[in-house]
């Protein structure tokens, strides 16, 4: 177990410099989006009010007020989310392939380590899951803050309405993906995220230990598992049975736990029992 | 005792080893020879479970697990560290993670090398590369060590360094068994020879009797056999 743990503290440690720099694009980009969003929202108002000589009543009665929604449907605030959605995919596979390639093959060290190869397995995993709750993390308490910045630089007239953390996330697509509201919700985007990881870490261990085999083997288990976890939805979908909300949520969990389950047997065994370095 | 046991392997269609089998002592340097490609580094990577194989591997009379590697090291040709750690961070990563991790040894070792610990991994040179990954190798208290190509590409003077460790105070009572080109390194300290050709054991004999009965040093039996 402590090896594990000083696995998944080493393997984010690799990553810290490019995660803190994600961290800090977000931090940035985001804040200078509620400032350049805003004031670029008043000068529109402002122009429109001169222009069509509105008062200030008149104007917001016809064009109505701004609320932090038009700032989080900017490129400003959703561009460092899908920069660091792109980051950790990438990191996925990364994570394997940097330790085969290169000057230094740091696999030798790794497979050799006196534990487990499902504690390696195991620890990449922990560590790419772990950074993603970071990433969310950062952003709930980047959220409140930025809500506060904008509702300091626009005058409470031009307000729609004063909309908290959670209305934001509930009223933007990406955020009430990324920041569930309910637990079903969090089990249902965070648990298809852990299954998506574990069926592409068993892919890129078939690719590992067959080659070019592997990675047809790879896309063939991932079709396999991708079919395994969508079955009722295509029972549904084919009008043979019809399952309530409750009833499909509970088969697509099983399921999920299933299918991410078997990756992480499967992918660990072909770490053990098949790779070749 | 390592008993390497009818193993056999194939990448793709190619056969690489073909039923080898010998055993290695403790206590005992015994040397993989053969010219390129006929599955040395197999055979030292399968002892390692680093390679899937047909056959049987036994150390100390038990097949490989996660405690094994306390008990056995494998030092190859390539660095095993990353690049960006220096040599001090890789000796706390080696601590970090192996119980029979022998910190006075890593500093003789580190002395004995002339390596300073802060120096980047990534700046290393081809001999301090060799001479680091030896370093990290030898300072874990195990009974096994397998090095593959320890001398390739390195200059005189760290190839009589690293020569200089197999008489050394230093590799003790361990079994090693080693694949190198540079036999006239340690030509003398060589217990046993393994001959690998087409992935078979070609011959396999004592150094010391074959120099004994039959005058002939390991070069010789080489030339009869590779030249035949």
């Amino acid at each position: 177990m402590m090896r594990y743990l000083k696995l998944v503290n080493f393997e984010i440690n690799r990553f810290s410099k490019i995660y803190l720099t994600l961290l800090l694009i977000t931090l940035l980009s985001q804040f200078a989006g509620v400032l350049i969003v805003t004031k670029s929202l008043l000068n529109d108002a402002k122009e429109i009010m001169l222009e069509e000589k509105l008062s200030e009543v008149a104007y917001l009665s016809e064009y109505g007020g701004i609320d932090f929604t038009h700032i989080a449907n900017t490129l400003w605030f959703l561009g460092p989310i899908a920069l660091s959605a792109v980051a950790l995919i990438f990191y996925i596979f990364l994570i394997w392939y940097r330790d085969w390639f290169g000057k230094n093959t740091f696999i030798y060290r790794l497979l050799m380590l006196p534990t487990s190869r499902l504690s390696i397995y195991l620890s990449k995993a922990t560590a790419i899951f772990l950074m993603v709750l970071g990433l969310i993390a950062w952003q709930m308490i980047l959220l409140p803050l930025e809500n506060a910045l904008f509702h300091s630089s626009v005058p409470e007239a031009f307000l729609n309405m004063e909309m908290s953390t959670s209305s934001i996330a509930a009223a933007n697509g990406i955020l009430m993906l990324i920041i569930p509201s309910t637990f079903t919700q969090f089990l249902l985007s965070y648990g298809i995220g852990l299954m998506v990881m574990s069926i592409l870490f068993t892919a890129i261990m078939f690719e590992r230990s067959f080659r070019m085999k592997g990675i047809l083997l790879g896309l063939l288990y991932g079709g396999v598992a991708a079919a395994l976890f969508l079955t009722p939805v295509f029972i549904m979908a084919s009008e043979i049975f019809h399952f309530y909300s409750n009833e499909l949520f509970g088969l697509l969990l099983t399921l999920g736990i299933i299918v991410t389950g078997l990756s992480i047997w499967l992918g660990s065994w072909l770490l053990k029992n098949r790779v070749t370095v | 005792m390592i008993e390497v046991k009818k193993v056999s392997k194939k990448y793709g269609r190619k056969k690489i080893l073909d039923g080898v089998s010998f055993t290695a002592n403790k206590g005992e340097v015994t040397c993989l020879i053969g010219i390129n490609g006929v599955g040395k580094t197999t055979t030292l990577k399968a002892i390692m479970g680093l390679t899937p194989y047909k056959g049987e591997i036994l150390i100390n009379g038990q097949t490989m697990t996660k405690d094994s590697y306390e008990k056995i090291t494998f030092i190859p040709d390539a660095p095993t560290m990353l690049p960006q750690m220096t040599v001090k961070q890789a000796m706390v990563f080696m601590k970090d993670f192996y119980h029979s991790w022998n910190q006075e040894r890593a500093l003789q070792l580190l002395e004995f090398f002339k390596l300073k610990e802060e120096s980047r991994i990534s700046e290393l040179s081809k001999g301090n590369t060799a001479k680091l990954n030896l370093m990290l190798g030898l300072s874990l208290d195990v009974d096994y060590v397998l090095m593959d190509e320890p001398f390739s590409g390195i200059d005189i003077f760290s190839r009589e360094q690293i020569a200089n460790v197999f008489a050394s105070h230093l590799i003790e009572d361990r079994g090693v068994i080693i694949t190198t080109h540079e036999i006239g390194d340690i030509e003398h300290l060589i217990d046993k020879v393994i001959l690998l050709d087409n992935g078979t054991v070609l011959k396999e004999f004592n150094t010391e009797e074959m120099r004994e009965e039959e005058g002939k040093s390991v070069v010789d039996v080489m030339r009869e056999v590779y030249q035949a």
